[in-house]
């Protein structure tokens, strides 16, 4: 181990020196997720049907709109850390592990702003309810 | 779950902002045997991942470490994840039957 030289770095060995920011990263997101989640599943509990008028009626007012944004950016932001953690652990050859974690960001930025635009367009009354 | 429910809550909202057809689409699929094997099945693993996300917290701040606090601890995220589906479910499932749906 050890920090290694300079041009062991460039080499891509040893540490990037990212590993205390992504671990806090997770906790904060982990953090958003407790609340922001448990929100989200009562919240559709005490829907009264969920039938697509009452799903973008609720959905259009500006507090359940922002919240599910919130919701999603820190949903895909944790699972996009938790993953990229165990194709790292699990993959071993090095362009594997470049293509999975490539895959997993697309994926990751991909499905945050299709969801996002959704609210969004529902939010703003792109959909007849 | 980081997948499937992703793709589900993706799905769940693109099919909701297109319109009522592609909704309908959604809740056919998600009201099938198979949407509610795959919807019990995630609601169990999401309070499973969040049971032990905060037993994490609580040890990250170096708290109940002691043997038979930890075991509790580990008993409890083993088992309340399970009750929280059962009620989830029993209330889901009767609102579908009442004909709320």
């Amino acid at each position: 181990m050890g920090s290694g030289t300079g041009l062991g770095r460039v080499r891509g060995l040893g540490s990037a020196r990212h590993g205390s920011m992504h671990w806090w990263r997770q906790r904060v997101t982990a953090a958003g997720n407790l609340f922001l989640a448990s929100w989200f599943v009562v919240s559709l509990l005490r829907l009264p049907s969920f039938e697509h008028a009452a799903i973008v009626g609720w959905i259009a007012s500006p507090l359940v709109a922002v919240a599910l944004i919130l919701l999603t950016i820190s949903v895909f932001y944790h699972l996009r850390l938790g993953l990229q953690v165990i194709v790292e652990d699990y993959v071993h050859e090095e362009a594997g592990k470049v293509f999975f974690v490539l895959l997993l960001n697309f994926y990751a930025v991909a499905g945050a702003a299709l969801a996002i635009f959704s609210i969004l367009k529902i939010a703003f009354g792109g959909v007849a309810a | 779950m980081a997948i499937v429910a992703g793709l589900a809550f993706i799905w769940w909202l693109a099919a909701a902002a297109t319109g009522p057809e592609a909704y309908s689409t959604f809740l056919a699929v998600a009201t099938s045997w198979f949407g509610y094997l795959v919807g019990i099945g995630l609601t169990w693993a999401f309070f499973q991942h969040m049971a032990n996300g905060i037993r994490h917290f609580v040890m990250d701040v170096g708290a109940g470490f002691e043997l038979k606090t930890n075991k509790l601890g580990a008993m409890i995220v083993m088992v309340v994840p399970l009750l929280i589906t059962l009620m989830i479910w029993a209330t889901i499932l009767a609102k579908l039957a009442r004909g709320a749906n």
